[in-house]
């Protein structure tokens, strides 16, 4: 049982917590990641089609600015989304410096590809890996700058001590062993949580434990029920087919062979954000114009040499787990869960309400993408707030002296996972789990309303209920999954509460959160973010205003 | 469809010194469906404490590669009716070369320290750093960039089979993403540190890397990429470059292979005089080669020719990278 | 029989030379059979991999050089060696998948008046027997059905993998070479190592590390009950065979496993008599085993 002192701990491995790590890194900070999984296994590696930034002549980041507005539906706070679109183009240097290459163009600069909801082609790409190799880099960039990884390690708790984090305790999971990770400052970027969906393109590690861990500090999430639907999903598995493919001018047909888009967005078709695609297709599938539950993505007329050169990883995906090769038939795809715009809140610079903590990427809400994110917008976020929360971590660090570690921490998590471990003839975690997935997949999807909501809602307080007489057949320390298990389903319980009580509540429809019953959107009323506190084991919900500078909001079409 | 799953069991928990033992789970396979779902499937409706690493279930992050039906494959896109069709059966064991954990989990950390030891990381000079990544470049690194270190390259790799110290194919093919991109300032140091003992010469060429890489990194050409480079910065002290050495001018001199003299010129005088009593044997039999008395083939000239031009070729090249 | 086959014949380099037997044996199991092959005069060594770490494009033409000839012959490749095999049908595939590579090295070839038009195939004499050839055919001929002999069909590499470049059988469940030892009435084991590494590579570079690697194939193949091994590929011959002694002292364990040229299996089985086959110009004795016949 170590305890050991690092002056900031990164709590996850994607981009935005290594691009954290090495930017307090580079300030003298000692720095450790401990992640559930080793870096490179982060999700961030399943970005497919790109990160945007304004780097073409006639391009501008004020452009870009407004895009992401737009398409956030004005829910985004725009002294954030400047700070994003300005700093873009550094930021992709900066990874290009780092190692990073991405795709050419015939002259020999960075290219780039159209994407939903841009007026512009400013999405910078590695073919359709992008994810992959960003992640990479910033893998040999973290051995480069001597960050400690503590990989295969799950945080249980932040330890809060004072009104400040003085540390997490963590679980080994090759040992079994409780550890002390005793710091000045905390970084959480965990990423999303997919994984309470049944249907969605997230890893199965998506499961949102820093967000759990937050909420269990006294933090509040904010606009949790804002959750991405990706329209280009393979059915069953929920693999992503990237955005990038309607990019390069895939198109999207329904059982009759049209090109429905044409009818929802007239002007830009396919490549609309993807709130409006994915409520295509599933009015498409509804109103009987699908296929087998799904449209069909096709992308033939690009001919062999594009798809295979510019999209053949997810030429790979189709045909494995699909059994579809694009070249020669159009794959179906249907809407799935992909991205939280929600999370910790925090402030530009990464800072949580909470002294020495703080957030960035997916757990985190800044917010830059309001109610829809835009895709190339996320890769983005994770290299330019996770250098921020770096950078400010490292100021914070400065100002800061280390406090002790108290002593009652380590033993409250010894004796919680006692407590799991001794607890025998209760139900299976997953039985449990899929019941939630059920439930969060059929009440809160992409057409909400408040009879469903309140079915989902009432299903996960009874499932929370039963969560607590759970018990596991793995009794083992070393290497027990079943134990890692149980700690998620835990965080994700909470998370769909969160979800579900921000969805009922706002009665509007905005970006991704729509309701058939309020089927406008309403900026006297809900022009505003979505708090959820956790006290006492109880939800509680609060509303903060949206910082608008440059952009009055307007009604949105593509 | 009901399919039979031999699953290789260990943990170290159980009492006294466990061993490994195989374990049957009839699983109900339906079409489409990856050996990563089946096991998830095992784990979660038939026993829990089945251990093994997963992530993101499409072939990109690396973690479940293990050991199916004796060759070591990523489990999340390989579909089981297929690969039962095929081989007849459905064993899954851990990774080979690798310590077991726990069931099909392995210990990583060598894998990840023979990573580390190659310095992954760019190292730009002053003047590479700016070097324009162009299409043709980025061409030249591209499949090493695919790799996804799931470690199937090296639980296949026969030499690391044999030797632990052996950099072994994915570092290697990673050293390549470095030596080969334009803008990294450290290649000849690079290539020196490679070209030590238990470094890329140590290769068997056993193409197992190649043949079983689930992304095409293609690791054994990275590894030919590497010595080409080492040999062409004139890092030739060590047997591995004498070796090529010797074959290349044995076949420019005769058209054919004269394996007594490239014992001779790769090993030197001293330690060839080790493999004497070997040598006396195989006279004996009539099989020892004897040096500098091999028959050119004929119209050798041709073969000269086509050096000279690829020799001229290739310092164009050099020039022009220069 | 069938129709008339006939190959542009490539021993490789060491079966000219230290495993000659293999070559003289093919020669008369070829008569026997009624196989052409006919010499290839000019072709050089294929660089048996070391020429691809030297120089990759002076590698692709001087096999584009070989093929030349054979394509001028007007007849595919017949070698008796898996990393001649390996070599020439990887800078084939290479060069047939890449019309730009292709026209590269015709430059080169030019220089010394030669151009190869992408026309040839390669193939393994185990290949020729198993498919052009035919299993049943060869059984007709069989007069010594080798019943005594259990047979551990080493494949190693070169006849198996990259299996894009090769696609003759499958590298993780290989047959033809299990099958042909059957159809000589044989007994085939099957045993963990058949397709994995001899360790002939790095016999000069880090000696240890193959040794090792012959024991050890040695012994899985001797575990599983095998009294003799065969073996496609001369490199695989002589690390088993040559440095079988050395191999027995790096593993520690005495082993004595004769080990057969395919051809010497099948010239056997065709009446061939040991002394035609050359099998006393082996190190590892196969006499005791060859006693029941």
């Amino acid at each position: 049982m170590l305890l050991v002192f690092h002056d900031c701990i990164v709590i996850g491995a994607g981009l935005a917590g290594m691009r954290a790590a090495i930017e307090a890194a580079r300030s003298g900070l000692d720095v450790a990641v401990v992640t559930k999984i080793y870096p490179v296994r982060s999700h961030s590696v399943a970005a497919q089609g790109g990160i945007n930034a304004a780097l073409g002549k006639t391009d501008s980041w004020e452009a870009h600015m407004f895009d992401t507005v737009k398409g956030s539906d004005y829910l985004g706070d725009q002294d954030a989304i400047e700070v994003m679109c300005r700093q873009a183009p550094s930021d992709i240097l900066e990874l290009e410096k780092m190692g990073a290459v991405f795709s050419r163009s015939a002259e020999g600069m960075i290219a780039q590809r159209p994407f939903g909801g841009a007026g512009y082609p400013r999405t910078c790409y590695l073919a359709d890996r992008t994810g992959h190799g960003m992640l990479h880099v910033m893998y040999e960039q973290l051995l480069k700058h001597g960050i400690f990884i503590y990989d295969e390690w799950h945080v249980l708790k932040l330890v809060v001590e004072d009104g400040e984090v003085r540390g997490v305790v963590a679980l080994e999971l090759d040992t079994g062993k409780l550890h002390r990770l005793h710091s000045k400052a905390v970084i959480v970027a965990t990423g999303g949580y997919g994984r309470v969906y049944r249907t969605t393109t997230n890893a199965l590690s998506s499961t949102g434990d820093g967000m759990g861990l937050a909420l269990d500090a006294g933090l509040p999430l904010m606009d949790m029920e804002f959750v991405q639907f990706h329209p280009t999903v393979l059915p069953r598995t929920g693999i992503l087919m990237t955005e990038g493919a309607r990019g390069e001018g895939g198109f999207l047909l329904n059982s009759k062979g049209e090109r429905f888009m044409e009818k929802y967005a007239p002007s830009v078709k396919e490549l609309a954000s993807r709130d409006v695609v994915s409520r295509a297709e599933q009015t498409e599938i509804e109103e009987g114009r699908g296929v087998d539950g799904c449209v069909l993505l096709d992308l033939r007329h690009l001919g062999a040499e594009k798809i295979k050169s510019r999209l053949s990883q997810i030429r790979g995906l189709a045909m494995d787990f699909a059994g579809v090769d694009p070249v020669v038939s159009p794959v179906p795809v249907k809407p799935g869960a992909h991205y939280s715009m929600g999370g910790i809140a925090v402030d530009k610079d990464g800072q949580t309400a909470l002294p020495g903590l703080f957030a960035a990427g997916e757990s985190a809400c800044v917010s830059v993408h309001g109610a829809n994110r835009l895709g190339g917008n996320s890769l983005l976020e994770t290299i330019v707030f996770g250098r921020r929360a770096g950078a400010s971590v490292a100021r914070y660090c400065e100002a800061t002296e280390a406090k002790p570690f108290p002593d009652s921490a380590l033993k409250d998590a010894c004796h919680s996972v006692a407590m799991v471990l001794k607890r025998s003839g209760g139900e299976s975690i997953y039985a449990i789990r899929k019941e939630m997935n059920d439930a969060m997949e059929d009440f809160c999807g992409i057409f909400r309303n408040s009879v469903r909501l309140k079915k989902g809602y009432e299903k996960i307080r009874e499932l929370r209920e039963r969560y607590k007489k759970a018990a596991l057949t793995d009794k083992s320390e070393c290497f027990n999954n079943e134990l890692l298990g149980y700690f998620e389903l835990g965080q994700m319980l909470d998370i769909s509460e969160c979800i579900l009580l921000g969805a009922m509540n706002r009665e509007e429809s905005r970006g991704s959160h729509s309701r058939t019953d309020f089927p406008k959107r309403d900026d006297e009323k809900w022009l505003r973010h979505t708090l959820v506190y956790k006290e006492n084991g109880e939800f509680r919900l609060d509303y903060r205003n949206v910082s608008i500078t440059k952009f009055k909001p307007q009604e949105r079409k593509y | 469809m009901k399919i039979e799953f031999r699953i290789k069991r260990y943990n170290p928990d159980d009492g006294g010194s466990p061993e490994p033992y195989l374990q049957a789970y009839m699983v109900d396979v339906t079409e489409g469906m990856t050996v990563l779902e089946a096991l998830l499937k095992i784990s979660e409706e038939q026993d829990p404490t089945l251990a093994f690493r997963k992530s993101c279930r499409s072939a990109i992050c690396g973690s479940c590669a293990m050991t199916v039906n004796g060759t070591a494959r990523l489990t999340c896109n390989l579909q089981v009716l297929p690969e039962v069709e095929k081989m007849g059966s459905m064993t899954i064991e851990p990774l080979h070369n690798h310590r077991p954990v726990k069931d099909l989990v392995v210990d990583m950390t060598p894998f990840w320290n023979k990573i580390e030891k190659i310095s992954p990381y760019l190292m730009p000079s002053s003047t590479s750093g700016s070097n324009a990544v162009t299409a043709e470049a980025e061409e030249l690194i591209d499949q090493s960039q695919r790799c996804v270190m799931c470690g199937v390259c090296n639980a296949e790799c026969s030499s690391l089979e044999i030797d632990e110290r052996y950099a072994a194919p994915a570092a290697l093919a990673k050293a390549w993403r470095f030596v080969g991109d334009v803008r990294d300032g450290s290649v000849v140091k690079r290539l020196e540190r490679l070209s030590e003992e238990h470094g890329m010469w140590d290769c068997v060429r056993c193409v197992r890397c190649t043949q079983y890489c689930p992304k095409g990194v293609s690791p054994l050409k990275q590894i030919e990429r590497l010595r080409s480079e080492a040999m062409k910065a004139g890092i030739l002290d060590n047997h591995g470059a004498k070796h090529v050495e010797a074959m290349a001018g044995s076949v420019e001199k005769f058209g054919r292979l004269d394996e007594a003299a490239m014992t001779f010129k790769t090993l030197g005088f001293l330690k060839s005089l080790g493999k004497i009593p070997l040598g006396i044997r195989m006279e004996l039999h009539g099989k020892m080669p004897h040096p500098y008395i091999v028959a050119q083939i004929e119209a050798i000239e041709e073969v000269r020719e086509i050096y000279k031009e690829a020799g001229k070729k290739a310092g164009l090249k050099e020039k022009k990278k220069e | 029989m069938v129709k008339e086959l006939k190959y542009a014949y490539y021993p490789g380099c060491v079966s000219q030379h230290m495993t000659k037997e293999a070559n003289d044996t093919t020669r008369k199991v070829a008569s026997i059979l009624g196989i052409g092959l006919h010499d290839m005069p000019k072709a050089s060594c294929c660089g048996a991999g070391l020429l691809t770490d030297y120089d990759y494009p002076l590698y692709l033409a001087i096999n584009a050089r070989i093929f030349a000839e054979a394509e001028s012959m007007g007849m595919d490749i017949l070698t008796i060696c898996s990393t001649c095999l390996m070599v020439m049908s990887t800078a084939n595939r290479d060069l047939l998948a890449d019309p730009k590579l292709l026209a590269e090295t015709n430059e080169v070839l030019a220089k010394a008046g030669l151009r190869y038009n992408g026309t040839i195939k390669i193939k393994q004499l185990l290949w020729v027997l198993a498919s052009d050839y035919g299993l049943d055919n060869l059984k007709k001929k069989v007069v010594k059905p080798l019943s005594w002999l259990k047979a551990a069909p080493f494949y190693g590499c070169h006849s198996l993998r990259p299996s894009d470049a090769l696609g003759f059988d499958d590298p993780d469940k290989p047959r033809s070479l299990d099958a042909l030892i059957e159809a000589l009435g044989a007994e085939s084991v099957d045993f963990r190592g058949k397709a994995r590494c001899c360790g002939f590579q790095v016999d000069i570079v880090a000696e240890q590390t193959a040794l090792n690697m012959t024991g050890r194939r040695l012994l899985e193949g001797k575990e599983q009950g095998a009294n003799c091994f065969v073996t496609p590929c001369p490199f695989c011959h002589v690390n088993l065979d040559n440095y079988q002694g050395l191999a027995e002292k790096a593993v520690g364990e005495k082993i004595q496993m004769p080990i057969f040229h395919l051809s010497q299996l099948v010239g056997l089985s065709l009446g061939m008599s040991p002394a035609e086959l050359g099998l006393g110009r082996h190190l590892v004795s196969p006499e005791k085993i060859l006693e029941g016949c």
